[in-house]
């Protein structure tokens, strides 16, 4: 263990607080006075407003085939898996048999989720940001307008994590320091979240630090350059956080860790439980390899397992801890796949329709909101658009879906693009 | 006013000969509009005659004019009027110098004038010329991938001569390193991954590294990527349209955007509103490639089927594994079997209707270029057995196709200065929105011109006097129409970041460290199918995973190598372990990288592609190679954590390494500062940091820990 670390959490947190004040001339915590002025209030009337104070957003990446997941069906388009019957009275696809099992109740289905966009970077962008990419701006994820909008969810740890990819579709127009902290091998956590010297050292550093590149900082008045200098700043107020350990999935007991499945989705959703568990207001989880365009049947068993033990396990654990009723759970994916079976075995982009999940928090369990047509094609009752899913989620995180907020470049944004909030999943 | 007489004037020795048609334009030098004002001037020769024209430089008794029209004229000194004799003798030369080959600063200042006219427009004026120390560490981290080191710095610095600049610049686009550079763009541009569709990508990835070894034309590597056929094993080239097996539009899709800027995302699924191309026309370039068959698992699978229950589970897998190599193969088969989707709503055909190929057209005079003539009359002959695609592939890559030398010019621009012409460099279907679309349209007349030369290419825009200024200081907002009075400021990419640090660790021998992993890869999966019996084949798979047959050759070749030290940090299968171990011929080809713990120091082009996700490429920004140009700038706390208490700080304050050992060497505390500023920096600290520094080393702070600092600076990871 390295130096930094075998402080007791006090003092070590003076020495960070003393070393971001003498290195960067700054105080912790600037951002705390936000959430004292703005929180908004909650509004009786609407079901689940505010009700959702955390949210894991778990995103299938590659396009989730909502036909062998949540809308299973029957008929030529049925796949490989058989569909298992629930008692809350829907079916589940054949891959998914412990959450349908054991967690029906406590699932919003959505089956009438629909988008034009059939392609994975711009998909992946839209359900991240609930705004279609533009070249002239970035938009925010709901992380951000949450920090934005209702403050820092915590003291010293960051607000919004990202596990399983990089930073990228997130801080948007907001501040650099509003970015989810990436982690992207959860088994790895935090890396280096301590210094190898000693805190005299350490403090004479950044001294020397600011004062040889004062000059450069001060010429250029590039906004990614002074991003850096936030980043520095964050990093040493994490530094100062007694929760720290809260990125080390290891110190689980490895019964639990196995049943969240012993890979980086597993791992990444016990890794979202502790941080949540510790304030930490918006974590997603990212996971791939869901383009299956080629036999499906063997990526289906593959993955599907997979999602089922991992999301099977954080109901359950979460339930447990008594954090299920204040944590909303949210699955989800660019786009769905589609009805036919192509001639590789697979199922090619389909973002038509699809289907996305709620748990958790103020989502109504047992419910399923929408249908596809028989065939899993397109839209057969109450579409439903990424803006309005951005929305319901905006809404049950206690976000005025009506509130405009302005970018720096002088334009009106709203949380979900003006979408309408989806109240029959929400209590 | 007489006007020298210039042909006369000019030596015919090398390069430094006059171009065709040159001389008249020389002579017109008066009525061109002239450079800009504060660096030409009007030049007398002995015998009273004048030329406007700015002074580049004195060397060896010429004089170095450029004249209005760009060419850059030599003339011997004591042509002059002994007044100007005088002026040339003591005239600071405008600060790129002397060029090393007239035609280049010619076509650079083409490039110059057009960047002037679109910086009038905008009422903004021209950067200031960047200091040569500013400048040797720009156009190393632009063309060699990485930071000079120390003597490459003080070599350039003390170099006192006008020709320095053209000279550095012509070393380092003919160097080693400017292969790792274009090598990491392209790879994040084509997601190159070691890992794809259950196979290794090796042969692909070091097809492309020699390609831009040879510097081979750019329209031929994409022709060739794009007309590919034959297995992944034995052809690198395949690899392009093999990384989307069975994935023919989404592979489409990528290659209107990556290689022409046709913005064609939203037309896989429909018709968009706002973007030029219909779902029909999507479809009708992709029946070009209705014949092209990427899914080959036939023939594995009938052999599959019958070891299924002959084998151990573990073998079986390891069986499937080198069957599913060996079907990443492309071939073209007589029909096309590409038909319309049976969503497609469209009046102008019916869902699951045959789809006929055709080609794209920006405007209605495109069908006149040479480029669509050929495709057409190809298509009319097509008895022949010339597949779809390459009469495709033919058309994309021709030089007058209407955006191919466009978008890769444009995106070569960005490589240099932070910024496309136009941006998003993936779509260019309206070059007239670009931020000025003069020097876009230029830049695409260059590339044919340099016939694809990339390197050529790069080495006239760094000739530039606008790559050659200050980097923009003000804030740009995205989306905001760029002018270019300078270059960008950029932070250094994933790769040249950690290539930079490799090189303060390694020094010199930053480059001698080559992975070549494709022969081995290729010798241990390779089941020749196509000359061999069922039962051949069988044997031969039963042999590689080791479950039969007679592998005593093997067994002889492994006893011999037996204890022997086989640097292949990348094994990537028991096999290719297995295979790498036989053969002596690919062991010479490794040179082993060095090792600081277990990282190796080896350029980014030599590591996994891409690299493992908790290593300081990635955590860099370095793409994870799943989405087509996707390297990222941006900073994070991991990142941040990263660069304060991470290997590569670890690395850089050892004294082994050659930027440490070097100030170590030193035994004055301010020569040590100096010499860290150099390694880290590529600049000598200003008077205020010596004092600074030397006060904090004085004061309980290491050299170590001044190497420390400097690697955390801003400074360090923008590139001004």
């Amino acid at each position: 263990m390295n130096a930094f670390l075998r402080f007791d959490p006090v003092s070590r947190r003076d020495f960070a607080e003393k070393l971001a004040y003498t290195a960067l001339g700054v105080t912790l915590l600037p951002h705390l006075a936000r959430a004292a002025g703005k929180g908004a209030a909650v509004s009786p009337e609407s079901p689940g407003f505010g009700k959702a104070k955390r949210v894991i957003w778990l995103q299938m990446m590659g396009g989730m085939s909502h036909i062998d997941t949540l809308d299973p069906k029957t008929g030529p388009s049925k796949g490989p898996g058989d569909a298992i019957q629930t008692k809350a009275g829907y079916q589940l696809g054949g891959y998914l048999p412990q959450l349908a099992k054991n967690h029906s109740d406590k699932l919003a289905i959505i089956r009438s989720m629909t988008s034009k966009t059939g392609v994975h970077s711009s998909g992946q962008y839209l359900m991240r940001t609930g705004y279609e990419p533009r070249g002239t701006i970035k938009h925010p994820n709901l992380g951000a307008w949450a920090q934005e909008l209702l403050g820092q969810s915590s003291e010293t740890l960051p607000s919004s994590v990202c596990v399983g990819r990089g930073a990228q579709h997130g801080n948007g127009f907001f501040p650099a320091g509003f970015s989810p902290l990436p982690i992207q091998d959860p088994d790895a956590g935090l890396q280096y979240a301590g210094f190898d010297t000693s805190s005299e050292v350490m403090e004479k550093r950044f001294a020397l630090l600011n004062k040889v590149d004062g000059g450069f900082r001060g010429k250029f008045q590039d906004s990614n350059l002074k991003a850096y200098t936030e980043f520095y700043d964050n990093t040493l107020q994490l530094l100062s956080s007694e929760d720290l350990g809260a990125f080390k999935v290891s110190d689980e007991p490895s019964a639990l860790r196995q049943r969240y499945g012993m890979n980086k989705f597993g791992q990444g959703c016990l890794l979202a439980r502790r941080l949540v568990e510790r304030d930490v207001r918006f974590v997603e989880v990212s996971y791939g390899s869901w383009d299956m365009h080629n036999d499906i049947d063997d990526a289906m068993e593959e993955r599907g397992t997979v999602l089922d033990t991992a999301l099977s396990a954080l109901l359950t654990d979460l339930g447990e801890r008594g954090l299920l009723e204040s944590t909303l759970i949210v699955l989800c994916s660019e786009f769905g796949r589609g009805p036919q079976i192509n001639s590789r075995n697979g199922r090619d982009h389909h973002p038509k329709v699809f289907s996305t999940l709620l748990a958790g928090g103020p989502a109504k369990g047992g419910t399923v909101y929408g249908a596809s047509d028989k065939m899993g094609h397109s839209v057969a009752d109450k579409q439903t658009t990424i803006q309005d899913f951005h929305s319901t989620v905006g809404h049950a995180m206690g976000m005025s879906v009506d509130e405009v907020v302005m970018s720096p470049s002088g334009r009106p944004f709203t949380v979900g693009d003006k979408g309408e909030p989806v109240f029959d999943v929400l209590a | 006013m007489k006007t020298f007489a210039l042909r006369l004037l000019i030596l015919t020795l090398g390069a430094w000969t006059l171009a065709p048609g040159l001389a008249a334009a020389a002579a017109d030098a008066e009525s061109t509009a002239a450079p800009s004002a504060s660096t030409s001037r009007f030049w007398t020769d002995h015998e009273g005659r004048k030329v406007d024209a700015m002074f580049r430089g004195v060397k060896d008794g010429n004089v170095f004019l450029q004249t209005a029209d760009g060419y850059v004229h030599r003339i011997p000194l004591d042509r002059l009027s002994r007044e100007d004799q005088a002026i040339a003798r003591t005239m600071k030369p405008v600060g790129v110098g002397i060029p090393s080959d007239p035609n280049v600063a010619q076509a650079a200042m083409a490039i110059d004038r057009l960047v002037a006219a679109g910086l009038k427009k905008a009422g903004e004026e021209p950067n200031p010329l960047t200091s040569d120390e500013q400048f040797a560490r720009r156009v190393y981290l632009d063309l060699a991938g990485r930071i000079p080191t120390r003597s490459e710095t003080i070599r350039f610095l003390v170099d006192k001569s006008d020709t320095k600049r053209a000279r550095l610049i012509d070393v380092l686009v003919s160097g080693e390193g400017i292969n790792s550079r274009l090598f990491n763009y392209f790879a994040d541009m084509l997601r190159m991954a070691d890992d794809a569709q259950k196979s290794k990508f090796y042969q692909y990835e070091e097809w492309l590294k020699d390609q831009l070894a040879e510097n081979r034309p750019w329209n031929e590597v994409v022709r060739d990527m794009i007309s590919a056929d034959g297995k992944l094993l034995k052809n690198g080239a395949t690899g392009y349209l093999l990384r989307d097996k069975g994935m023919r539009l989404d592979n489409l899709s990528l290659t209107l955007s990556t290689f022409l800027g046709a913005n064609v995302a939203c037309a896989q699924c429909h018709d968009h509103p706002f973007a030029d191309w219909t779902q029909h026309q999507f479809y009708e370039m992709a029946a070009f490639f209705g014949a092209s068959d990427t899914y080959n698992r036939n023939a594995a699978r009938n052999l599959l089927g019958s070891l299924r229950n002959d084998l151990p589970r573990q073998q079986y897998q390891r069986a499937k594994r080198i069957l599913d190599v060996n079907a990443m193969f492309i071939r073209d088969t007589a029909a096309n079997d590409l038909t319309l989707p049976n969503d497609y709503q469209y009046q102008d055909a019916k869902p699951g209707d045959m789809v006929a190929p055709k080609l794209i057209m920006w405007t209605g005079d495109d069908r006149r270029l040479q480029a669509y003539q050929e495709a057409d009359n190809a298509m009319k002959r097509r008895d022949s057995d010339e597949p779809l695609r390459d009469i495709f592939a033919n058309w994309m890559t021709s030089p007058d196709n209407p955006r191919f030398a466009m978008v890769i010019a444009n995106r070569m621009w960005k490589l240099m200065f932070g910024a496309g012409v136009q941006e998003p460099v993936e779509d260019l279907d309206d070059p007239s929105a670009a931020s000025n679309p003069e020097l876009l349209f230029h830049l695409a007349d260059e590339m044919r011109r340099l016939k694809f030369d990339l390197r050529g290419f790069l080495r006239v825009l760094c000739n530039t006097q606008t790559y050659q200024r200050e980097a923009v200081t003000k804030e740009i907002q995205l989306g905001e129409s760029i002018q270019f009075a300078g270059p960008l400021l950029r932070r250094m990419t994933a790769e040249q970041a950690w290539d930079s640090c490799v090189t303060l660790a390694v020094g010199e021998k930053v480059d001698a460290y080559k992975l070549r992993r494709a022969a081995a890869y290729t010798e241990a999966m390779n089941i020749d199918f196509g000359s061999s019996s069922p039962a051949q084949v069988k044997v031969a798979l039963l042999e590689r995973i080791g479950a039969g047959g007679k592998p005593a050759a093997k067994g002889k070749a492994k006893k011999k190598n037996k204890g022997k030290n086989k640097p292949n940090p990348e094994a990537a299968s028991p096999a290719v372990a297995e295979m790498t171990e036989e053969s002596d011929e690919a062991e010479a080809e490794y040179a082993k990288p060095e090792m600081f713990g277990s990282l190796v120091l080896a350029r980014a082009s030599e590591l996994p592609q891409p690299e493992r996700e908790s290593h300081f490429l990635r955590m860099f920004g370095q793409s994870d190679r799943q989405i087509a140009d996707s390297n990222s700038d941006e900073g994070s706390i991991p990142q941040v954590l990263m660069l304060m208490n991470g290997a590569a700080q670890k690395v850089l304050r050892d004294p082994r390494s050659v930027a440490m050992s070097t100030a170590l060497a030193q035994e004055k505390t301010e020569a040590r500062v100096q010499a860290l500023y150099v390694s880290f920096l590529g600049r000598n600290p200003r008077p205020e940091e010596m004092t600074d520094a030397t006060a904090a080393l004085a004061d309980g702070l290491s050299p170590e820990d001044l190497a420390w600092v400097l690697f955390n600076t801003r400074e360090f990871v923008f590139v001004q």
